[in-house]
């Protein structure tokens, strides 16, 4: 089934006005927000959509902390929509919306959306780099640094479920959805990537307590590895808690740089994730933190190398 | 150790404040103001070992200030006790700081009674 990745994450929030100012310092852009939520939406139109906690117009929360209430798969064609109709309606309903999407259920109870894909085609915009013994990106006498530099989410990557039984939910995409199993983590549990895809994975699973159940995390790509330190070292600058990164994953080999949020979960920006068609073999890899992370950075206050400030007599403080 | 780590006035009535009086460069606990009583805990969730639970400085707390939050997941925990609510680390509790409110209205990082007129 031709399905691209996520389209939009819907969240029941309890502080619209919090998470709208995050969602926008994170470098989304609003569209039609008001007091009860609205859309922020990436570069090409995937996007995060709040709405008030309270909201009778939102399926139903999945009865833990987490707050998200909806994943929306963008799928290739109405061809793809009517297909998925057709397999999840052979064993739960179906529900046909007035924007023309359909929603049902996942093995494990999280709601899910699919429609035809509203992703608008995105530029070319990789970061340039000059390496010995390879031919220069940048034209010679171009800058690569600009403190300026738009680093703005450029397309929703993928989302991660914590979810009670791994083996289960992870074959309701393989066998329903036809979602391929990149890689596992053993423990913890499969990246997913659907057939519409190239993306090491649109979908990770975490097997965890059901008191759990709900989102880890979710992400966007971003142009490259020095957009994902620009956007993340000005998210601190505002007074965003880094949770985890700046660093790079094994498994995907993605950049990555995790915040809390007010949305209870983590929010991610994310670079330079490897592909992988159906030619791929699947590593199975214990959990641990070597597995997780080839390297990590931790963030600090801006710094630089000298001597102690003047008069400073403790400047060798530890 | 900074013992001294504020006035009470610099906390919002009803809202909560982070500290480093570790001066670690990144603060290690917090403290929640409901009228003239405080409460401190460690910034670290016991869902994860130490894991920072703002969502952006001195932000601990839920929208409506009735819970405080851990923001990496969204435990919520009661303000008084410390104890988990509800999310991943469920009847699990925030490790409590001892602190005083002296009579001047400084809050103080104690162990022990505290004499501020030697200061």
């Amino acid at each position: 089934m031709n399905i691209i990745g996520p389209d939009a994450l819907v969240f029941g929030v309890d502080d619209v006005a919090a998470c709208s100012r995050y969602l926008t310092d994170y470098g989304l852009q609003p569209v039609g927000v008001t007091s009860a939520g609205g859309r922020f939406e990436a570069v090409d139109g995937t996007a995060i959509v709040l709405a008030r906690e309270d909201d009778p117009a939102l399926p139903q929360g999945l009865g833990t902390a987490s707050r998200l209430r909806k994943t929306i798969y963008g799928v290739a064609d109405q061809a793809t929509l009517e297909a998925i109709a057709r397999e999840l309606g052979r064993d739960r309903e179906v529900k046909s919306l007035p924007d023309g999407s359909i929603e049902s259920v996942d093995d494990m109870g999280f709601t899910l959306g699919f429609q035809v894909t509203l992703r608008r085609p995105l530029k070319p915009r990789a970061e340039k780099i000059n390496s010995p013994g390879s031919t220069p990106q940048r034209d010679v006498n171009q800058l690569a640094v600009n403190e300026d530099a738009d680093c703005s989410p450029l397309t929703l990557s993928h989302v991660v479920y914590f979810v009670p039984d791994e083996a289960k939910a992870a074959a309701f995409y393989t066998e329903r959805l036809g979602f391929r199993v990149t890689d596992h983590l053993g423990g913890a549990g499969p990246f997913l990537r659907p057939q519409g895809t190239l993306d090491h994975h649109t979908l990770f699973l975490i097997q965890t307590p059901p008191q759990m159940k709900g989102v880890e995390h979710f992400t966007f790509h971003v142009a490259g590895p020095t957009a994902l330190m620009q956007a993340g070292f000005r998210f601190v600058g505002k007074g965003y808690e880094s949770f985890w990164g700046p660093g790079r994953h094994r498994m995907g080999s993605n950049w990555f740089w995790y915040f809390n949020s007010p949305l209870g979960c983590h929010v991610e920006y994310d670079a330079d994730m490897d592909l992988h068609d159906d030619h791929w073999t699947g590593r199975e890899v214990p959990m641990s933190p070597d597995a997780s992370q080839l390297f990590l950075f931790q963030h600090r206050e801006k710094w630089a190398p000298g001597g102690p400030p003047p008069g400073g007599v403790d400047a060798g403080h530890h | 150790m900074r013992l001294l780590l504020s006035s009470i006035d610099e906390i919002v009535d009803g809202d909560s404040r982070g500290f480093d009086p570790g001066a670690t460069g990144r603060d290690t606990m917090f403290v929640v103001r409901q009228g003239s009583t405080l409460h401190a805990y460690l910034n670290a969730c016991p869902h994860i070992d130490g894991a920072p639970m703002a969502w952006r400085k001195d932000a601990y707390l839920s929208g409506d200030r009735r819970h405080i939050v851990c923001h990496a997941h969204g435990a919520r925990f009661d303000i008084a006790s410390g104890r988990c609510v509800l999310g991943p680390c469920q009847d699990q509790a925030l490790t409590p700081v001892p602190i005083q409110a002296l009579p001047s209205g400084r809050i103080a990082l104690a162990t022990e009674p505290f004499n501020e007129a030697t200061l």
